[in-house]
């Protein structure tokens, strides 16, 4: 690890703010709204995201996370309503923001040490600066070992783990995580979702973090964003006052059961509805 | 009871290293060449092809200064070819695959052409460029590009969207995007039609050398069969033969070696 790196920690320990606080805003969303042709995805959202705080957002399936999660990256276009990220109106991607995909967006023809290096070479890294950071990236995962292995020669979760380093290695101060651990089997998802809230308190950045589980949502969230209808809108911002950091007693913690009933009954009200309305 | 007998009948092949089907294709092989043989000997003037005359005539034919001219000429011939249709088709092809103009401008022409016997336009070939190897380059380079071009174009079409995503989101240029992933994604691809195209590559060299009589392999047959040197033009097919052989192996061992992410990815899943 570099000494610049060893030095940047304490700084966000000291400057780290109190919890919930949500000024500076990292991200502000006013009035987003999207369609696919004739079908209205969602509308009216509004929110912001601040410097240093994880918003989750959950949602039955098909009410248009991940497209929002796009939009936010500036990968699709939305047809109302304006993102301003970093200070900058967002059309296209733009630069401290970084995507983590559900499938992982592995590139299979290069191995670890290539893939991770991609998102910093794309930003114009020197030689030198990738020759630093991207070791030091990987041992953060806990890929050390694995520089020179292929995507298919690791299993899923590895995978992640370098897709996760992928973005890290740019230093972003957003990251968009697309369901980023649905495609890995339910222990390595556990392991990873600790291993993401040890690097974040460790590198704290603002998070936009899409699950379909209600569980991680709780886990991972300052907030809970749980977004519901057709159009879909925000139903409720729900705020997890769950102290960090977090870890696996926070599982054990009476509030967090409290407040997975709450999201979940938020949740399941409309899914419910849907089965009993197949079911006529 | 009987099937204890079995396994004691099988230590003497397996002594040889010979599996039941190497057994059975040396087998098949040899019963063709004996009839072939056999046939000859009994209805055949003695100057017709027989395995037993090629066995003789393959050694000094194969180190003849005219085989190994004839040889030089049609690989090379050959192989310039080949990087000319690689390089343009891969060309041509990713600007299809990715491009929505260059589809609809090109896709029925190269089509069209694809399916086209190249020996059909051999006689307007050799109006241009004479009867002149030049002829020749041109007829191996027109009958491998195409099935690069198709090829390539299906890769490059084909990319997974994630890909481009990831690109996109990472901020990659188009020409990056372009060079670094739409690029290695088609390379198995490129490997196919490759393949596709060292067949047509050879078969076009071997019929514009006929046709124009350039000296070469296809020359070489045709001379000795007109004077009536059968076993000599039979060992130069057999060559022609094992090129397709060492072509198809050479790409195997490629993929192999440069492309060992390709036809992996989903295992384990």
């Amino acid at each position: 690890m570099s000494m610049a790196m060893d030095q940047r920690a304490p700084a966000h320990e000291t400057a780290k703010a109190p919890q919930g606080e949500r000024a500076p805003a990292r991200i502000r969303a006013r009035g987003l709204g999207k369609r696919y042709g004739a079908l209205q995805v969602f509308r009216d959202i509004d929110f912001e995201v601040g410097e240093r705080e994880i918003v989750a957002i959950v949602g039955p399936s098909g009410c248009g996370k991940t497209t929002l999660l796009r939009c936010i990256n500036g990968l699709i276009p939305l047809d109302a309503g304006e993102i301003v990220a970093n200070g900058e109106r967002v059309t296209q991607p733009i630069a401290g923001m970084a995507m983590v995909f559900q499938h992982f967006g592995l590139f299979p023809w290069k191995t670890v040490t290539a893939n991770v290096a991609y998102g910093l070479r794309m930003a114009g890294a020197t030689r030198a600066e990738i020759a630093e950071k991207v070791p030091y990236f990987i041992n953060l995962v806990g890929l050390a070992g694995f520089e020179h292995a292929y995507p298919y020669q690791m299993s899923g979760g590895m995978q992640q783990r370098c897709g996760l380093a992928r973005a890290l290695a740019i230093e972003p101060n957003v990251l968009l995580m697309d369901e980023p651990f649905a495609a890995v089997d339910a222990q390595t998802r556990e392991i990873l979702q600790f291993e993401l809230l040890r690097i974040w308190s460790e590198r704290p950045t603002a998070m936009v973090f899409v699950t379909h589980s209600i569980e991680e949502a709780v886990l991972m969230g300052h907030r809970v964003m749980v977004l519901k209808g057709r159009p879909s809108s925000i139903f409720e911002m729900v705020d997890i006052d769950l102290p960090f950091p977090r870890n696996r007693s926070t599982l054990l913690h009476p509030r967090f059961a409290k407040l997975r009933e709450h999201v979940w009954r938020c949740v399941m009200d409309e899914a419910q509805a849907a089965e009993r309305e197949l079911h006529v | 009871m009987s099937d204890a007998a079995l396994p004691a009948a099988v230590p003497a092949r397996k002594r040889l290293g010979l599996s039941d089907e190497a057994l059975a294709r040396i087998v098949c092989g040899l019963a063709i060449l004996a009839v072939w043989e056999g046939a000859m000997r009994l209805w055949a003037p003695p100057f017709i092809a027989r395995p037993s005359g090629i066995a003789v005539a393959f050694w000094p034919t194969i180190t003849s200064a005219a085989f190994l001219e004839a040889a030089g000429a049609t690989l090379g011939a050959m192989a310039q070819g080949l990087a000319i249709a690689v390089v343009a088709g891969t060309v041509i092809g990713l600007a299809i695959g990715r491009s929505w103009i260059a589809d609809r401008a090109l896709h029925y022409y190269v089509n069209g052409l694809f399916a086209m016997p190249m020996v059909a336009i051999l006689p307007l070939l050799t109006l241009w460029f004479g009867y002149t190897s030049g002829a020749r380059l041109a007829t191996v380079v027109f009958a491998s590009i195409f099935a690069i071009i198709i090829n390539v174009s299906d890769g490059a079409r084909s990319v997974p969207r994630e890909y481009i995503e990831v690109s996109r989101a990472y901020r990659a240029s188009g020409f990056s995007r372009l060079m670094e992933v739409v690029l290695p994604a088609s390379v198995p691809y490129l490997l196919a039609g490759l393949r596709l195209a060292a067949g047509r590559a050879l078969i076009g060299a071997v019929v514009a050398e006929f046709f124009a009589a350039l000296n070469g392999l296809g020359y070489f047959i045709l001379f000795n069969t007109r004077t009536f040197k059968h076993n000599e033009a039979f060992v130069a097919v057999l060559c022609l033969a094992c090129f397709g052989v060492a072509v198809e192996l050479m790409m195997n061992g490629a993929t192999r070696r440069y492309l060992p992410w390709y036809r992996r990815e989903d295992r384990g899943a």
